[in-house]
């Protein structure tokens, strides 16, 4: 060991990956190709709605250098879904079609050729007739009578989730204040570097399965493959190896996958590669879903929220994907954040023959964030409340159940208000426009929102487990179902389990989400891995420091409740002396008169209850996090133009695991939350992504970084690892409309549609003027 | 097809290469520099970034055939062994590098950065690494790791 970081918890360690991926050595599935590999092409509809009629591939088979060609003739015809277990009846999309095409790029065939020219002209030689349908790309429009008819459901509604507490209509009539908000989201995309890639080999002699893939979830890929395989999960391996980014389109079977392993299996075993291009990614994956967001609320005159009623319209595309989840984020995270005791929401996610709509940071929450948040500021401005005040006055606390029964134990959320208010001198800023230079206003906003460590909604328990094995020469390996795809899960892991077993953070060594060889672990999403997966990992350090305790004690005869590990030796607790180093302790365990392998085991189930998903009640999370943001701006009038100045972050996680890690993660959700903010827009016409690439599809880059200050409050969480909670997604949830307030504490204007671009600007200012006039 | 002779990482190389081989496929799938990544094949993220003569290219763009007598340098170029390059290692300290997908092109845009102002201020690395996206960061932790590695490439040139 070249370094000896002791007690690593709450240090910012280098990550554990970082110096290979700092020397281009980090090997991704992007970089993956085992002697032999075919090139695999997916044949997509250029269809949005359409019923097929035949598919012939007989030509393709014959084109010299084609090694297989698949339909789905080639497995047993089943559906696959990623929110299964609660929502059996979204289950809704074959992994290669052959009725029915419900978006352009719905996947049909696929082939595997020796190199990418060959496939490419493989793919131009399937003939498929299709019947073309009448498409609908509007959601409102598609739960109208008589649109065409996607799937089976009716009216086109795929998940409706009502939320009901209390009487809202009643707490309506005696507010003093009532206001109507309707909020537009528009789609968007996770352009992770690393695009979709997956490698698979089908091993013929015995059917099994070996799936290499760029993914956050490796045991959910495998759940899907199973199912539509009709092959036991045991021989199905599917692993990870670097990810370059996920960021929830990573979370699920894709039919690339399934092909994939199906090519292979035609191609007598061969490998078989396929990869998405930049506009694939953009146009074919998953994207975000747009949404319309409707509010009606009422408040007392002295600030208190008195009933928050709405209706959230998704557009689904044409598959569910992770639908529910989205939805049931986009109308139930309120609840953390805000005292309600009347409430009535009801989310519809609704199919189009657009491309399918799926989990994507935040899930649901940063759609609902920016609604809420913005209704939450225009309520505080229509009773003259100053907007962190009014949060202040409603907010959650610490030790409470809420009305739809979360249970909430550490909450630092007043803190983090109070705190940012003070770091940005909020009282000194807030109505306050200060215009200099000339056309130039700067405004003050803020936002409040909450994580989750995890989310009830993938399977009856949401359980990871972690094994620790201490060899002979005092290494450790850890064994972790949780994925890291550059968020740093295998660093905190390596600390969390360092910490426990009392030993260098440099001593411990990560293998995981590897579906043979790893416990268990539903996968990196809804900011769950530090908390579930690091509690797992906690435990199984501790199952092998008592076993390791257990030979000192006899060794030495002491109790073994005196005895711990700590800094790399075993230490008599009482006496505070060290006994003997902890290689020496290992090397014991080893000797002849004991033999002991030391095979520590841990699993953690957070304590969350079921959803009753007809009226959203139920316990959804272990724990939660919280945080207010923030955000400074310029606008000038002239131009439109809005400068985001400063962003100030105070967030309760809880405790940090690794600070740098933590900080850069909101680091990182703030600008992007910035990106869907002021220019990202996935936009489509007639079904068809128009704005597949980087260049027309912006998202930020160096020059639009902007000064962050971000700011813990510990609580110390009486369930997270060490105190800690999760880090993932929440600081994107609050960006958008605290730079909407500010634009709106600024010059006055509101802008309910995202992204806030300088036309939109303009336009509410000079609207606004115009107003005036008419009222003058 | 064309003879070319260049260098990469200071070694010399003689290849056949066809008229339209861009740099990246030579680079990844002849001759096994994984190091260099690609994201978008368009020449709009940066990931594929290379040195050629110390300027930073995007090898997507690049024909291997017009290299001739040219000087490139990949991540792979960068450190001795384990002992890495200042950019790295500052890269790796600062928290710099999350997925690591953009690393080998940003590493290279911040060489060919500090080759050109060793002391920029803030607004002057990120003017200068606007070309390379990155996702996951925020580009914060990218600008300190530059900003340290400055500092630090600037005493080795004094002392």
């Amino acid at each position: 060991m070249k370094n000896k970081t002791i007690s690593p918890v709450g240090k910012s360690v280098p990550r554990i990956d970082a110096v290979e991926k700092a020397a281009g050595q980090a090997t991704y599935v992007y970089d993956f190709k085992p002697q032999g590999t075919l090139v695999g092409k997916m044949l997509r509809s250029p269809h949005a709605h359409a019923r097929i009629l035949k598919i012939d591939t007989s030509q393709a088979l014959v084109l010299a250098g084609v090694r297989a060609v698949v339909t789905a003739l080639d497995a047993p015809k089943v559906k696959f879904g990623s929110n299964e277990y609660f929502f059996p009846y979204t289950v809704d999309q074959y992994p290669l079609e052959f009725e029915k095409v419900r978006y352009i790029g719905d996947e049909i065939a696929a082939v595997a050729a020796i190199d990418e020219e060959t496939a490419q002209r493989a793919l131009s030689l399937i003939k498929v007739e299709y019947e073309v349908l009448p498409a609908v790309f509007d959601p409102v429009e598609a739960m109208k009578p008589h649109s065409p008819q996607i799937h089976s459901s009716m009216n086109n509604i795929g998940v409706m989730l009502p939320v009901h507490f209390g009487n809202p209509d009643k707490a309506l009539k005696e507010s003093d204040y009532v206001r109507e908000d309707v909020f537009y989201l528009p789609s968007a995309a996770h352009c992770a570097l690393e695009p979709h890639v997956s490698v698979a080999q089908y091993e013929t002699s015995t059917d099994k399965i070996t799936l290499w893939t760029s993914t956050q979830a490796p045991f959910k890929v495998r759940e899907a493959l199973a199912k539509t395989l009709e092959m036991d999960s045991c021989d199905i391996r599917v692993l990870k190896l670097h990810v370059g980014g996920g960021f929830g389109g990573k979370l699920e079977m894709l039919p690339m996958d399934f092909a994939a392993c199906l090519l292979s299996k035609k191609a007598q075993g061969a490998p078989v590669k396929i990869v998405c291009d930049r506009k694939e990614e953009f146009s074919y994956t998953r994207r975000k879903h747009p949404m319309i967001y409707k509010l009606k609320s009422g408040v007392k005159k002295d600030g208190t929220i008195m009933a928050i009623t709405g209706e959230v319209i998704a557009d689904g595309g044409a598959y569910c994907s992770y639908g529910p989840t989205v939805i049931a984020a986009a109308i139930m995270r309120i609840f953390m954040v805000y005292k309600i005791e009347h409430i009535r929401m009801m989310g519809f996610r609704v199919y189009t023959n657009n491309p399918v709509s799926g989990a994507i940071r935040g899930f649901g929450g940063v759609q609902s964030g920016f609604a809420v948040e913005s209704h939450m500021d225009l309520l505080a401005r229509g009773i003259g409340l100053d907007p962190l005040e009014f949060r202040l006055k409603n907010a959650t606390d610490p030790d409470m159940v809420t009305v739809n029964k979360l249970i909430i134990s550490s909450n630092g959320l007043k803190d983090c208000i109070r705190k940012a208010g003070q770091i940005s001198d909020w009282s000194k800023k807030n109505g306050i426009k200060r215009e200099v230079p000339k056309d130039i206003v700067r405004g003050i906003g803020m936002g409040v929102a909450a994580d989750v460590m995890g989310s009830k909604m993938y399977k009856s328990h949401e359980s990871a487990g972690t094994i620790i094995k201490v060899e002979e020469d005092g290494s450790v390996y850890c064994f972790t179902g949780a994925a890291d795809t550059g968020q740093g899960s295998d660093t905190v892991m390596a600390q969390i389990a360092a910490q426990e077993l009392g030993v260098a953070y440099e001593r411990v060594r990560i293998r995981a989400a590897d579906t043979e060889t790893t416990p268990f672990d539903t996968g990196s999403f809804a900011s769950r891995v530090t908390f579930i997966s690091g509690n797992a990992t906690k435990n199984a350090a501790g199952d092998a420091k008592r076993q390791i305790l257990e030979v000192v004690a006899q060794e030495f005869k002491l109790g073994s409740e005196n005895l711990d590990i700590k800094d790399e030796a075993v230490v008599n607790i009482s006496t505070g002396s060290e006994v003997l180093s902890f290689d020496k302790a290992v090397e014991l365990c080893y000797s002849f008169n004991y033999g002991r392998l030391i095979i520590g085991r841990g699993s953690y189930n957070p304590k969350t209850t079921p959803i009753d998903f007809r009226t959203g009640q139920g316990n959804i999370s272990g724990s939660y996090g919280f945080e207010a943001q923030i955000a400074e701006v310029e606008v000038n009038k002239k131009t439109g133009q809005v400068k985001l100045v400063k962003m100030v972050d105070v967030h309760d996680i809880g405790y940090p695991i690794n600070p740098a890690s933590v900080h850069g993660q909101i680091e990182g959700s703030i600008i992007m939350g910035m990106g869907y903010t002021l220019f990202e827009d996935l936009k489509f016409t007639d079904g068809r992504v128009q704005n597949p690439s980087f260049s027309k599809y912006r998202i930020p880059r160096s020059v639009d970084a902007v000064p962050i200050e971000s700011v813990f409050i510990e609580t110390n969480d009486p369930q997270g690892p060490f105190g800690a909670k999760g880090m993932g997604e929440a600081s994107l949830l609050p960006t958008a409309a605290a730079i909407a307030n500010a634009i709106h504490d600024a010059v006055g204007i509101r802008i309910k549609d995202l992204p806030i671009t300088r036309e939109k600007i303009l336009k509410a200012i000079k609207d606004k003027e115009n107003n005036t006039k008419n009222e003058g | 097809m064309k003879t070319v002779q260049f260098r990469i990482n200071s070694k010399a190389h003689e290849l056949q290469v066809n008229d339209n081989e861009l740099l990246i496929e030579t680079l990844r799938e002849r001759l096994g520099f994984l190091g260099t990544k690609e994201s978008c094949q368009e020449g709009e993220c940066g990931t594929c970034t290379v040195l050629i003569d110390g300027k930073n290219v995007l090898s997507c763009l690049i024909l291997t055939a017009s290299l001739n007598d040219k000087e490139v340098t990949t991540i792979e170029g960068l450190a001795c062994g384990s002992d890495l390059h200042p950019l790295q290692k500052a890269f790796v300290e600062k928290g710099a590098i999350q997925c690591g997908f953009c690393t080998p092109g940003m590493i290279l845009s911040s060489l060919a950065l500090l080759k050109k102002k060793p002391s920029p201020s803030e607004k002057e690395i990120a003017a200068g690494l606007d070309g390379n996206l990155c996702r996951c960061t925020g580009y914060l932790k990218i600008f300190e790791a530059v900003k340290e590695a400055a500092i630090h490439m600037n005493k080795e040139t004094k002392g």
